[in-house]
């Protein structure tokens, strides 16, 4: 094959070969861009959960607390026992473990959400480290609190006061401002999980609704090895029986709903028909090329190529055409990918991981997680879209000049 | 076969379905001859040089091309038998319109392994010989007819073939073009020695040969 040929052929044929280049450049691009914004859809699902440094939460349903009085516990998410605690923390999968315990304390003068948290631990709600604004974030083995800033501001706290909650006083060491965090496991006020976990081990409330050991939690974030969140769930969901409640990215991406979150299948099907489409008009294109050069392939017979010389000619030129083909869908995706990467998404985040009463004013409201779409054509893909050009380019010109190939130079040169 | 012919042919026949184009055609072409092969329109002269050139197969009887019987060659045998052997001149000039004038007389090496420098060396010499040289890059469609044919018996040459088909090669020129191509066309059989076979109605051109081959109805007649 002779490079400089195929080029000229390519380049004096504009119309033919912009035809084939820009239908097959486009099929490309809507390949490219439907799985990028699949992508982007299951990346935005992972969102909430990643901000909390986990792959999957646990909570276990329970009982309504019967009396709204000092520590009690939402009913959706009750005593997880420590027994179910270490069986989980050992599973296979498991690369990282946090728990915590939310507990809802209605003092006489004021509802707080108070969320018990290990303030060694770098997963789950240890992620608040990087938001506190004022103070430091709390210590192991101290007595002391971490309190949110709406919530300092409207009791007009600051780090250093004391602040008290179900009838404890505890030094304030710092402010965390999670008002960009996901709205889940935020709390108005941050302990360290053992004081967290005595005060609900002290709770009648909580105690005659959800027997409470000192060691046990309400809340674990799991983080998993990659490709094992949905074996993980599943293992989780047989410890602790049908009222866990279990969330991986998959659960916000059904609540999420649109086609492209719904399945992996959407994005494949319409992939499939842009590849189909797009090779039956460089099929069209190219054998309309390749009848109207049939003259010239039977000269270049006659004067001495032979069918294997025609064959690789074609068969490199219609590859060249299909690879700059892919590389021009790519750069029309790149287009399309940065205006989509200006849409919003709203993540509905379900009410049982909210941590805000249902039954308070706006409790009840939908929680949503709100980001930028994150559309972002990995290498991957698009060394994908570009082979896969330059392939059907190879098949497409391997199937038409093994025919045209075959032709008599003396047939074309008698009609001529 | 006699050493001295270039091409011999024995009781050629070639059908096409019912109608019989070429009938029992005996003849030889020395080497290094020049024979012209005339006719009126629809005689089969065409057919029978595509026939003793390996461009067509024979439907029965014999062609022996320098030295070598290549009536049951395959397809691929023949092509590579015409880049090494043959070359071709036709009344339309076939140049690839997207090739420049050089390229055009280089395109039977392209499939050849050969420098691309040496390819466009070797081209640039015969169209200095066809005194072509300034128009080695411009395409077909910038060229006259008397042009498209000098670059296309370059083209026909850059093999050093042994003998040159040559089919109608003035149809398309007017006559004062045309005389130039025969003058081009007789050197390259006077001073080179080149074997000439060429199909045409004109009496006045075949005059120029050696040999005058006369066909009717699919016939020889003298």
């Amino acid at each position: 094959m002779d490079l400089r040929y195929m080029v000229k052929e390519l380049w004096y044929r504009k119309r033919r070969t912009l035809t084939a280049t820009i239908g097959l450049a486009v099929g490309m691009a809507i390949l490219i861009t439907m799985n990028a914004l699949s992508s982007a859809y299951t990346e935005a699902a992972r969102m909430p959960l990643k901000e909390i440094g986990a792959d999957i939460t646990v909570q276990r349903a329970g009982d309504v607390p019967e009396d709204l009085t000092g520590p009690v516990f939402a009913c959706s998410a009750v005593t997880i026992r420590k027994n179910d605690i270490d069986q989980i923390r050992t599973l296979p999968g498991v690369q990282g473990f946090a728990q915590a315990l939310l507990v809802w304390v209605f003092d006489a003068d004021r509802f707080t959400i108070v969320l018990g948290l290990d303030p060694s631990n770098p997963s789950g709600p240890g992620v608040l480290r990087s938001q506190v604004t004022d103070g430091k974030f709390l210590e192991k083995g101290k007595k002391q609190a971490l309190v949110e800033a709406s919530f300092a501001k409207n009791f007009n706290l600051k780090t250093g006061d004391t602040v008290m909650v179900a009838g404890k006083a505890y030094p304030v060491a710092g402010i965390v401002d999670a008002s960009r965090a996901t709205k889940i496991a935020v709390a108005h006020i941050y302990l360290p999980l053992e004081e967290a976990q005595k005060m609900a081990a002290t709770s009648k409330q909580v105690q005659a609704v959800s027997p409470f050991g000192k060691d046990d939690a309400n809340i674990l974030f799991i983080k998993a090895a990659p490709g094992q969140i949905d074996a993980l769930a599943r293992s989780i969901k047989d410890i602790l029986g049908d009222k866990a409640s279990v969330a991986t990215p998959a659960s916000f991406l059904k609540q999420l709903g649109s086609l492209f979150a719904l399945s992996d299948k959407f994005s494949m099907v319409t992939s499939l028909i842009a590849v189909l489409v797009t090779l039956l008009i460089v099929l069209k294109t190219m054998a309309a090329n390749l009848t109207e050069r049939a003259g010239e392939i039977g000269i270049l017979k006659a004067i001495g190529w032979s069918n294997g010389n025609v064959v690789s000619q074609i068969v490199g030129e219609s590859t060249l055409q299909c690879f700059i083909g892919g590389i021009l869908g790519l750069l029309f995706a790149i287009l399309a990918a940065s205006a989509l990467g200006f849409m919003h998404v709203s993540i509905p985040i379900p009410w049982e991981m909210s941590p805000t009463p249902h039954f308070l004013p706006g409790g009840g409201d939908p929680v949503f997680r709100t980001l930028r779409l994150p559309v972002h054509i990995s290498w991957q893909l698009a060394a994908f879209a570009i082979i896969l050009s330059s392939l059907i380019g190879a098949v497409i010109g391997a199937f038409l000049s093994r025919r045209i190939a075959r032709i008599k130079p003396s047939e074309v040169l008698r009609y001529e | 076969m006699n050493n001295h012919n270039i091409i011999s042919a024995t009781d050629l026949n070639k059908n096409f379905d019912s109608l019989q184009v070429v009938k029992g055609v005996n003849l030889d072409v020395k080497k290094g001859g020049f024979v012209s092969i005339v006719g009126k329109s629809g005689s089969g002269k065409t057919t029978l040089l595509s026939l003793l050139s390996g461009l067509e197969r024979p439907s029965s009887g014999r062609v022996t091309l320098n030295g070598r019987d290549i009536t049951d060659s395959s397809e691929n045998e023949l092509a590579l038998f015409r880049r090494d052997t043959v070359g071709f001149i036709f009344q339309s000039f076939h140049l690839i319109p997207t090739l420049s004038a050089w390229e055009n007389v280089a395109l039977p090496l392209f499939p050849i392994k050969i420098h691309i420098e040496k390819r466009k060396e070797r081209a640039l010499e015969l169209l200095r010989q066809m005194e072509m040289e300034h128009r080695a890059d411009h395409r077909p469609s910038m060229l006259s007819g008397g042009e498209k044919q000098r670059v296309a018996i370059a083209r026909a040459l850059i093999n050093n073939p042994k003998i040159i088909f040559a089919d109608e090669p003035t149809g398309n020129l007017d006559s004062a073009t045309g005389e130039a191509i025969m003058d081009i066309l007789k050197s390259l059989h006077a001073d080179k020695g080149l074997s000439l076979v060429m199909v045409t109605h004109d009496l006045d051109l075949a005059e120029s040969s050696d040999r005058i081959v006369r066909m009717q109805d699919g016939e020889v007649l003298s």
